[in-house]
């Protein structure tokens, strides 16, 4: 017994001593980890958090601190980050500015473009003509 | 400013580029021969080339306190460095078919998954994949 104890490192104790106070929430967990997963698989759709927070039946603010809590960011900036990087791979297959922005579920191609050189730095045009040409290049 | 390098210490860079890419799958991106028979020697992620680098720094060999910090970490399990995968278990299989060695199995924390193999350069390193 002792023996098993000297063999488990300071991470592995850390790990384990940590989760128990972070993380033993199971149904908490559940709840975020289903609401991201709803967001991943949905991201195209307009999702409201009164609708995400009526899925897991809890209140939407509830839903946002919990999910805040867990993820370090809001379901609303959590959805932005998967819908830019869907964007990112849609350009870089060659689909169409406009085509992508309301494929991944933005509402005007004038939001889409700002927000997209916000995020990664560069407009969806500019972003795609550098992947598909460094894809001519790596082919 | 815009973060477009992490230093990983190893002990033997030629042995550090076969390990990350054969193994672990990155691609060489820049290799400048230095004095002494060092390189900077950078890697970066298949999917993502044009994403940040690893440079993989012989920092143990030249900087004692490099060498006692990395060491001290590896005595206590701690990985210093973290990588991202979609998904841990596919990735922790995939590895140990090629014999690389975990001190961490694929285990829950949060809304995360992570696992943890030695590099064998020195380091642990860090798998996650996020629930």
């Amino acid at each position: 017994m002792k023996e098993n104890q000297e063999n488990v490192s300071f991470y592995e104790s850390e790990i384990k001593r940590i989760r128990a106070i972070c993380f033993s929430n199971d149904k908490q967990l559940e709840t975020v980890i289903a609401t991201k997963n709803f967001i991943d698989t949905n991201y195209e759709k307009e999702l409201k958090l009164e609708f995400l927070s009526h899925i897991r039946f809890t209140s939407k603010y509830h839903l946002l601190r919990l999910f805040k809590r867990y993820y370090g960011i809001t379901p609303k900036q959590y959805l932005i980050e998967k819908r830019i990087e869907k964007s990112k791979e849609l350009l870089s297959k060659g689909v169409s500015v406009s085509e992508t922005c309301i494929s991944v579920g933005f509402e005007s191609i004038g939001s889409f473009s700002t927000l997209f050189k916000t995020k990664t730095g560069k407009s969806p045009s500019e972003f795609q003509k550098e992947q598909l040409s460094r894809n001519k290049l790596t082919s | 400013m815009k973060v477009n390098a992490i230093g990983i210490p190893v002990l033997d860079q030629a042995k550090a580029l076969a390990f990350y890419t054969e193994i672990l799958g990155f691609i060489k991106k820049k290799d400048i021969p230095l004095e002494g028979g060092n390189r900077w020697l950078t890697v970066v992620s298949k999917e993502a080339q044009d994403g940040p680098e690893i440079l993989l720094e012989p920092a143990p060999l030249h900087f004692e306190p490099s060498k006692v910090y990395q060491e001290a970490l590896m005595k206590a399990g701690i990985p210093y460095t973290q990588f991202d995968v979609d998904d841990v278990d596919a990735e922790y299989d995939r590895l140990i078919k090629l014999g690389v060695e975990f001190s961490v199995k694929p285990t829950a924390m949060g809304t995360v998954k992570i696992a943890v193999f030695n590099d064998t350069c020195g380091n642990y390193i860090q798998i996650l994949e996020t629930l």
